[in-house]
């Protein structure tokens, strides 16, 4: 018999944001343990909560970007359960009116383009990390990333291959990225996803026992886990292996192996509530219109775009649309410089060479595009060279800087005093005669030479074209 | 009420009641139950609920980090812990 | 008897004192529970701060039953409040004792009642007015900070003080919405709700009405029987919240460990059963029922429906009387010993102000409870009775 999968996908995303969602600790990834604490992120009595206006923008933003229904009256709820990494034993998250509803998102495999249906984004807060220490048999508590901003975006059951998982996880992804929701990375774990999924025969409108596995942190092991899960769903319904009950599993990536986890007797039994000490949020027109202007176009829009309205390469077009940054950086070097081709290589080879260097990736730019635009214009104007540019450019992702003033500083600026380059030719070619002499005979290389020592010698500060021609008819003249 | 939901109960909110404690709960329980006749009795199908009494909403703060107590200072009335973490028995998942 | 469990012996000038369920970063707050004993907040309560800024000392910490839900107090860890086997209202204590006014979180009413028992006056005023940052939260949909005095006029002193916005409290009112207060002219009787109280409360609201007639108010008389559900669908809300709020408290963070734990439900099964007493077991059970799947819609969700239905029916009311008189307790003298229970049954006088946000005075051993934002109004008749008291 043939069988088919069904997959539906709780998608966590840690949220853009400077600060937690109810309290104003820090939520930034990377502290020492339990340093961005405060008395209500690990449960103390007398704190109460306040919702943090940014995670509702994000979370707007990002059902908007899903084509989903934004409810304009959200609001929060207690789920209540016990385990050490919930400090106040229970999440706050949205139960009765999450922020965004019905929505959906485009997928392309091989097999073409297909609808998967967004069932709801909620915002909820984070829970804290758990470390377990063999050695002493402890587990040991660590509460910076509890009440961190999620969405928890819940997906219909609508995939039905690993490979249509991957293409809309990495859909969620870059759509994600680029309205600077979260800049989910799975490596971190500020992307996670549980995978609830089930076998039928193929054609069966009923759907088989579902089983829904945790912990997996790279979209290889999601792969795996899914190509595991499916085939012990089929064992088991074909052959009888086991018996298939709705449970929680975890999978393990080492054994490649997917195991139930301790099962309670209570789970399942949340107790929501609506929480008496957060207050609606209301989302008003002004409020919502000012999120639905700042979207950014999807990444395949800019992409017809950058190709159709600038001219630019496919490959160029490709590159850029990678990261939001880049576009934003982009688009403001084009508005002051008008060179498309220019501006994207600057991007695409010194900028990223800059980035590569010290290991930050493309999002991770902060470079002022404006700047870059007029630091653009000074080499293509013929006022800086292009070896001189490239260090301005480096000093610009150390501080903000105005590139035509700081040539001016540094002396980058192209002299037009062809007295003074004429002396220097004079010089050059005077002592080194034998290459006067090659390129005499022909060596076209041998003026090339003299070119380059004359260029040092003018620390760059010369319109290449004029020297050429001072340092040819110089020679001629011998 | 059943005895099995008592136990449910007990295991959900982590408390273990003596025998003498269970009779208690359920004689509390009972005249819980006979007081919601009078809730009952209330017709509220058109009524909606009503969570917050006062008519506000959208208390919202900016995004902004505000640093308040050092580690030491949060964990100094901690039962447990090592190396600034809090310590508890090792979990089995 | 129990009646500070922390005292500031060197509290000198205007003093007041604190109930056991606000903190305060110098004196331990444990919430009348094993499971706080000693414990230390690192912060003051907003209502501390202001107060402190405006010249009052903090002169210790009043014993309470735990979490404040018990209305005679005696489920307290440190043992019941009382004298010669009579419970006494520490509030009352404390005045007697030099301070000038009292802070304390109203939960159930507890407040509200020992000021009835003990002929003090206790205001606890319209929800958000008061921030309850720094309070040992219980059932934060309807508690309130409520203060506590010797008269009338040291209560609305002190209310003024700790009143006002805080954007600590997602809940706290912005002072533009407060308004000014109405005078009262015309007081309904809650027939209803006086039915069944003993001799000497039905004589106390006699005086009340008379010193209100006297002081030219006109007195009516309602049913108000619509007021009796009040108490249920606190019971429940209260309850619930409570369940949540103190599920917090695991042994792990801060509090009470057990001694004997091998696994992590050892720890919090061992730390939670050790350190609460019985009755709030109780509530708690009670509580998390009224929230599982099965029962929430037609438990929980009947008590938040129920909730609008009276606060529509006090809307109404308004219309017509600008106050309702009734009783705090149905009789106020109470031996030790009592079944903590009634917290669920006598709580039918305090009930109907916790589960609305209204602001309710007690004096004279009587209570008003009045519109939102007029509890400078309800304090201010109250004055006027006291005087005709005297």
């Amino acid at each position: 018999m043939k069988y088919e999968t069904v997959i539906g996908l709780e998608v966590h995303i840690e949220m853009a944001t400077e600060s937690k969602i109810f309290c104003s600790c820090s939520a930034k990834f990377g502290a020492e343990q339990n340093e961005h604490v405060c008395p209500a992120c690990c449960g103390m009595p007398g704190m109460l909560p306040v919702v943090n206006r940014h995670v509702v923008d994000l979370g707007m933003n990002a059902g908007m970007m899903l084509n989903c229904h934004i409810n304009r009256t959200t609001t929060f709820d207690k789920k209540s359960y016990y385990y050490p990494d919930l400090p106040s034993s229970y999440q706050t998250t949205q139960w009765f009116a999450p922020v965004a509803v019905n929505g959906t998102v485009t997928i392309e495999t091989a097999n073409g383009k297909k609808d998967i249906r967004i069932k709801q984004i909620h915002m909820e807060e984070d829970a804290g990390k758990l470390v377990h220490d063999d050695w002493t048999d402890t587990t040991l508590v660590d509460f910076n990333r509890t009440s961190v901003p999620l969405i928890e975006i819940v997906s219909q059951p609508d995939l039905s291959s690993a490979e249509e998982v991957v293409a809309y996880l990495e859909r969620l992804r870059s759509l994600l990225r680029f309205a600077k929701v979260s800049e989910c990375r799975m490596e971190q774990g500020s992307m996670r996803c549980d995978v609830n999924l089930s076998v039928r025969p193929e054609g069966s409108d009923k759907l088989g026992v579902r089983t829904e596995m945790k912990n997996m942190n790279s979209l290889s092991a999601i792969v795996r886990a899914i190509e595991y899960e499916t085939a012990r769903h089929i064992d088991a319904l074909e052959n009888g292996t086991e018996e298939l009950v709705q449970e929680t599993r975890r999978w393990d990536d080492i054994k490649g192996k997917s195991f139930a986890m301790r099962n309670k007797e209570t789970a399942g039994d949340y107790r929501y509530f609506p929480d008496p000490n957060v207050m609606p949020v209301v989302i008003d027109d002004a409020w919502y219109d000012s999120i639905k202007a700042s979207l950014p176009e999807f990444p395949e829009v800019k992409r017809a775009r950058y190709i159709d309205a600038y001219g630019l390469s496919e490959y160029d077009a490709d590159m850029l649309t990678q990261s939001r940054a880049l576009c934003d950086c982009f688009e403001a070097a084009y508005a002051e410089c008008k060179n498309a081709k220019e501006a994207a290589n600057w991007l695409i080879s010194d900028c990223m060479n800059i980035l590569n260097k010290s290991q930050k990736t493309a999002d991770q730019l902060t470079l002022d595009g404006k700047a870059l635009g007029e630091l653009i214009l000074l080499v293509l104007d013929g006022k800086v060279g292009r070896g001189n540019a490239k260090k301005i450019l480096i000093a610009m992702f150390d501080e903000k800087l105005d590139p035509a003033k700081y040539a001016e500083e540094q002396g980058f600026i192209v002299s037009n005093d062809t007295g003074a380059i004429e002396a220097i030719v004079k010089t050059v070619v005077a002592a080194d005669p034998k290459s006067v002499a090659d390129y005499k005979n022909g060596k076209e290389k041998a003026l090339m030479a003299l070119f380059g020592k004359c260029m040092r010698e003018l620390k760059g500060n010369c319109d290449p074209q004029v020297l050429q021609k001072l340092l040819k008819d110089t020679i001629d003249s011998l | 009420m059943q005895k099995e939901t008592l136990n449910r109960l007990q295991k959900l909110n982590q408390l273990r009641l003596t025998d003498a404690e269970e009779t208690n709960v359920l004689s509390f329980f009972a005249a819980r139950e006979e007081e919601m006749n009078i809730l009952n009795s209330i017709d509220t199908e058109t009524v909606e609920r009503m969570v917050h009494v006062m008519p506000i909403e959208t208390v919202v703060r900016e995004d902004k980090v505000i640093k308040s107590f050092t580690r030491e200072q949060l964990q100094a009335g901690a039962p447990e812990t090592t190396d600034g973490y809090w310590q508890v028995p090792r979990l089995v998942e | 008897m129990k009646l500070y469990i922390a005292k500031n012996e060197g509290a000198v000038g205007k003093r007041i004192a604190l109930d056991d369920m606000i903190l305060t970063k110098d004196l331990p707050t444990a919430a009348g529970s094993r499971m706080l004993d000693g414990y230390m907040s690192l912060f003051d309560a907003t209502v501390v701060e202001k107060a402190m800024a405006a010249g009052y000392a903090i002169d210790g910490k009043l014993n309470v039953g735990e979490f404040g839900i018990d209305l005679m107090g005696e489920t307290s860890y440190y043992g019941a409040i009382a004298t010669d086997g009579h419970l006494v209202s520490a509030a009352a204590a404390a005045i007697e004792d030099g301070a000038t006014a009292v802070l304390s979180l109203d939960v159930n009413g507890a407040p509200r009642r020992a000021a009835a028992q003990s002929g003090t006056v206790c205001v606890k005023p319209t929800y958000g007015t008061v921030s309850r940052f720094g309070t040992v939260p219980a059932a934060c949909s309807g508690e309130c900070v409520a203060v506590t005095a010797g008269t009338a006029a040291d209560c609305e002193a002190l209310l003024d003080v700790v009143a006002g916005y805080d954007a600590k409290d997602g809940t706290s009112l912005p002072d533009a919405l407060r308004g000014e207060a109405k005078p009262i002219r015309r007081v309904a009787v809650l027939t209803a709700l006086t039915d069944g109280v003993d001799a000497e409360t039905v004589a106390r609201i006699e005086a009340a009405k008379a010193a209100l007639s006297k002081n030219g108010i006109e007195v009516a008389k309602i049913d108000g029987g619509e007021l009796i559900a009040a108490r249920v669908a606190w019971n429940i809300l209260m309850s619930a919240e409570l369940c949540n709020n103190v599920s917090r408290y695991d042994g792990i963070k801060y509090g009470y460990r057990t001694p004997s734990y091998k696994t992590i439900d050892e720890l919090y099964t061992n730390s939670r059963t050790e350190a609460f007493g019985a009755f709030l077991k109780t509530v708690i059970l009670f509580g998390s029922e009224t929230l599982s799947t099965d029962t929430y819609m037609k438990v929980y969700d009947q008590a938040l429906r129920v909730r609008r239905v009276l606060v529509e029916y006090f809307k109404s009311l308004f219309e017509t009387v600008d106050a309702v008189l009734l009783p705090a307790c149905s009789t106020c003298a109470y031996e030790e010993n009592v079944d903590p229970e009634l917290a669920f049954t006598e709580n039918l006088y305090t009930a109907p102000a916790s589960v609305t946000g209204l602001p309710a005075v007690v004096f004279g051993g009587v209570q008003l409870i009045g519109d939102a934002f007029s509890d400078k109004a309800l304090l201010q008749l109250a004055d006027l009775c006291e005087k005709e008291g005297k």
